[in-house]
């Protein structure tokens, strides 16, 4: 009798034990980035986490974190219209919501839209187009939720192997889906797509987990082995080794862009398509590196 | 040792401090071993003295008395010669004091809500020129210039009560009060303000009034008394540039802790917008005991005077002086004529007329007498009007034609009951009804007004938002009404039809920011269809009018001299409407397209050609406007006075002031966000 009472016991301990969450604390991300722009006199960072024309922002509000990479569509160029203000524009608008608490961190495609909204709302006419990847860590259920919208993308690392990756949104080839807004009159002619089209996802994360976000920059000239590769070197997770990390892995991919006889990923997909190139793609990177660790204040 | 002191006694006049001291000393040593030792140590010392104690005795009390009176002589001269050393020691004392007291620490937060606000220039449901960018850190600041992350207000200058839309205004209006705008900023914890600093971005020097309110409106239990306590007051200034500034004027110190700031606006001598980014308050959390700023001058007529209360107005003060004045004489005021003296009292403003009706019977006949408030304005009063007041002003109301009551009654001060009772019984021959932010207003109230004001004529319930949207279905009872403000209301599209079918002669109609209306085309086909005497038509921030609406309003509202479409990003001008526009409404005056990308020349030389009336335009943030084209406008709109190009990418700062040169009457705003 007794013992069928203590054994009632442990059985009850160890399935209430079993049944309650494991971990109480609450997840974050640290976050570094790294770029360079195409053009090399922009190199120089115009207002802070912008490269080129291609645009970022970090931000946190409550136990969320998000972050965000936009790429500026450079055929704008040939109108008078300077690519970078929409994606700039665009993010820090992304970054004011997040901070103000204007987003619900299960939904970052309301983020999008909202900001896209905002930028509706500015007096000054603004023009232009660009992708959109946005990636937010729930900290308290630990889970991420992301939408990416055209070529700009995220790759979630555990173990050494990818687990998780956006898929890219194109058109047809180097048209990748866009958010823009059009001159009057040339709505028509301009490729403009609504943030709804944007492909969402979301997944459970664990500590440790490496999330790297780029825009097509990385993707197209690096491929996934010799990123792999380069996270291998991440030796802790304090804030400076993963900027080192995230430094290595921009100035590799921008060496390779420039290398004329060096079959990237993009040559590869031009090749598959019947364009008979070769060589990196020269392109603003932009890589925002980031790792999934406890909270601490 | 007593001759050493009377020697030093006699040469006393030539005393310095220094020397009284140690005089003092010797004295109070001599006392105490007087007290002590008697004549043996006298002799020890070998001084001569008289070995009987009898002479002793006799002179040590005289002594005494002597060396008292020197201490206090001297202690006199001591002080009188040095005062500021006397004054030091003395606030050494007090600080060696308030040194045992806890330090007071000065708390300094940013605003963590905007809880209340009469207008702002954003949407309802977005971040940019809105007013709850107040709340927070600053943005912007200390740069200069147009930013979507401040607080705009909805007006600038004076350009909106030159248009006939806006009603005639109120007499007796207190000369101190110029507030067109206000907006209530919540911080987190209540505390004694020692200053408030308001960092302005843009065309700065609209604050006028900074109060500051004794109820914390994230309490759970709410005091019944609510009280708004005046910290600064200023008279509305030039802006002498539009460049950031952080404004901080002398504050007065209160008497209680507050979280809750309101600040009133009047931007009319302004050039453009003003825009805030955010504000500061320091406070401590103790109450001060010393003045921890200077106090400024306050004119006596500038505070708010609590204790006089409208409420008072009702008791009636019978003296019995009267009498004693008529046997004395009283200024024979009593001759003249009823007329004159109620001609006279029609200057005085109602807090005045209450007091006075209180001096004496005379007085109290006059001030009651209901030919005196046919025009009642209690904007000014809003912190001081509640129920009681109403209900005292009741008995004189009878005649009211025109009453404003914008932005009273809030946080409890009146019910809807007691504003039910009161329009009840004074509403009857009610032409005029301004009731723009009066929170405290319900179904109910707007029911008892429907019923009650059978010749209202004109409405305003700008920024009532938590009116609810059945509420307004009330309105299409008022059949003869011909304004009608329902600026950022919820009002719904089922209630704007209603209302249209059956108020056919509306002259005024402003629908800004009603976001629940879904469809606007047939908003404005319902106008004109029935409202043909339409003379303006504010439609800021509609999302979607379309062009074929437009051209429908136009086709029938002929009349139209006002017509505000900024921010309705729908309409195309590529389809033609407002040339439509321009050829249709040759009494133009009025004409906002602000941020409407598609607004090209041949709009403008539509206009210029068939709209030469026009005195306000507004075409911000278009790329498709020329120079020539405008100059083209502007030689053939002779009377226009506003004319706003901000952000428009072809017209550039050099050309503006080339035209400011030609058109010297016209006011040409070029904003930038540098």
């Amino acid at each position: 009798m007794l013992s069928v009472l203590s054994y009632g016991r442990i059985v009850a301990r160890a399935v209430l034990g079993g049944l309650s969450q494991t971990d109480g604390r609450d997840y974050s991300l640290i976050t570094a980035s790294c770029g360079f722009g195409k053009d090399f006199r922009k190199g120089i960072l115009k207002k802070g986490m912008c490269y080129g024309d291609d645009a970022c922002f970090i931000a946190r509000h409550k136990s969320a974190d998000v972050l965000g990479v936009a790429d500026g569509v450079g055929g704008w160029r040939d109108y008078g219209v300077d690519p970078s203000q929409f994606s700039v524009t665009l993010m820090r608008t992304c970054e004011r919501l997040v901070k103000e608490g204007r987003f619900t961190p299960s939904s970052p495609v309301g983020i999008l839209t909202s900001s896209y909204y905002e930028l509706l709302q500015n007096k000054v006419p603004l023009l232009g187009s660009s992708t959109a990847c946005i990636v937010v860590l729930d900290g308290r259920s630990h889970r991420i939720h992301t939408c990416n919208l055209g070529d700009s993308g995220f790759l979630v690392v555990r173990g050494g192997e990818v687990v998780h990756r956006s898929d890219e949104q194109q058109h047809y080839f180097n048209t990748p889906f866009q958010l823009s807004i059009a001159p009057p009159g040339a709505e028509g002619a301009v490729l403009s797509d609504s943030p709804e089209v944007a492909d969402s996802s979301s997944f459970d994360v664990q500590l440790g987990d490496i999330i790297l976000t780029a825009t097509d920059g990385l993707f197209d000239n690096m491929p996934d082995y010799m990123i792999l590769q380069e996270l291998k070197k991440l030796k802790n997770t304090s804030y400076d080794s993963i900027q080192q990390t995230a430094r290595s892995i921009a100035e590799q991919a921008h060496e390779l862009a420039y290398d004329p006889n060096y079959m990237s990923p993009f040559a590869q997909f031009a090749c598959d398509n019947g364009l008979n190139v070769r060589g990196g793609k020269p392109d603003d990177i932009t890589v925002l590196l980031s790792i999934v660790a406890e909270y601490t204040d | 040792m007593f001759t050493f002191c009377v020697n030093s006694v006699n040469s006393g006049d030539s005393a310095s401090t220094d020397r009284s001291h140690r005089w003092i000393e010797s004295t109070e040593y001599a006392q105490r071993s007087t007290q002590t030792q008697r004549c043996t140590s006298w002799t020890r010392r070998g001084l001569r003295f008289p070995t009987q104690t009898q002479p002793c005795c006799s002179m040590f009390p005289m002594l005494t008395l002597l060396s008292m009176f020197y201490y206090i002589c001297l202690r006199r001269r001591s002080r009188s010669g040095t005062r500021s050393e006397s004054l030091g020691s003395r606030r050494a004392v007090e600080l060696g004091q308030r040194s045992a007291l806890p330090v007071t620490v000065e708390v300094e937060q940013y605003g963590k809500e905007v809880l209340d606000f009469s207008s702002h220039y954003g949407s309802e449901n977005s971040m940019s020129y809105t007013m709850w960018n107040l709340a927070g850190v600053p943005n912007v600041y200390p740069s200069s210039g147009d930013f979507t992350q401040t607080a705009v207000f909805r007006t600038y200058g004076n350009w909106w009560e030159k248009c006939t839309s806006s009603g005639p205004s109120f007499r007796r209006t207190p000369p101190n009060f110029h507030s067109q705008d206000y907006l209530e900023l919540a911080f987190e914890e209540p505390v004694y303000p020692t200053a408030v600093e308001v960092l302005e971005t843009y065309h700065p020097g609209a604050i006028i009034r900074i109060l500051a309110c004794s109820l914390n409106p994230f309490s759970q239990n709410p005091p019944a008394d609510v009280r708004w306590e005046v910290l600064w007051t200023g008279k509305p200034c030039k802006s002498l540039s539009p460049q950031a500034r952080q404004f901080s004027p002398g504050i007065r110190q209160i008497s209680f802790p507050t979280n809750l700031l309101r600040l009133e606006i009047n931007s009319s001598l302004l050039e453009y917008y003003t825009e805030l980014d955010a504000v500061i308050l320091r406070g401590v959390r103790e109450r001060p005991i010393l003045a921890l700023y200077k106090i400024p001058v306050i004119d006596i007529n500038e505070l708010s005077d609590s204790e006089e209360e409208i409420s008072d107005a009702g008791g009636l003060c019978c003296r019995s002086t009267v009498e004693h004045r008529h046997v004395l004489g009283n200024g024979f005021f009593d001759r003249l004529p009823y007329e004159l003296i109620q001609l006279i009292l029609s200057h005085l403003p109602i807090p005045d007329m209450c007091r006075l009706a209180q001096t004496c019977k005379l007085f109290h006949k006059h001030c009651s007498d209901p030919l005196q408030y046919i025009q009642l304005s209690l904007q000014p009063y809003w912190a001081r009007l509640t129920d009681t007041s109403l209900c005292h002003l009741q008995s004189r109301c009878a005649l009211l034609q025109r009453l404003n009551m914008s932005w009273t009654g809030n946080r409890g001060a009146l019910t809807p009951a007691g504003f039910c009772s009161f329009m009840s019984a004074c509403g009857v021959s009610l032409v005029c009804l301004e009731l723009s932010c009066c929170h405290f207003l319900t179904e109910a109230c707007l029911e008892v007004i429907a019923q009650t004001c059978s010749c209202l004529q004109e409405l305003n319930l700008a920024s009532c938002d938590r009116l609810q949207p059945q509420a307004f279905n009330h309105i299409a009872k008022i059949t003869s009404l011909r304004r009608l403000v329902l600026y950022r209301t919820k009002v719904e599209q089922s209630a704007v039809l209603s209302i249209l079918t059956f108020c056919p002669e509306l002259q005024h109609l402003n629908l800004g920011s009603c976001v629940m209306i879904e469809d606007y085309d047939v908003v404005v086909g319902m106008l004109s269809a029935r409202c043909r005497s339409l003379r303006s038509l504010d439609l800021w921030r509609c999302r979607n009018l379309s062009e074929r609406g437009l051209v429908e309003l136009v086709s029938g509202c002929r009349l139209l001299e006002e017509l505000d479409l900024g921010w309705c990003s729908t309409l195309q001008s590529s389809s033609g409407c407002f040339q439509q526009l321009a050829r249709s409404l040759p009494r133009l005056r009025k004409l906002f397209l602000t941020a409407n990308r598609t607004v090209c020349d041949s709009d403008l030389e539509e206009l210029a050609a068939h709209c030469n009336a026009l005195q306000h335009l507004d075409i911000l943030g278009t790329r498709m406007v020329g120079p020539a084209s405008l100059r083209k406008l502007l030689q053939s709109c002779p009377q226009l006075k506003l004319l706003d190009v901000s952000f428009c990418s072809q017209i550039d700062s050099r050309f503006v002031q080339e035209l400011t040169s030609l058109f010297p009457n016209v006011s040409i705003k070029k904003s930038f966000t540098q």
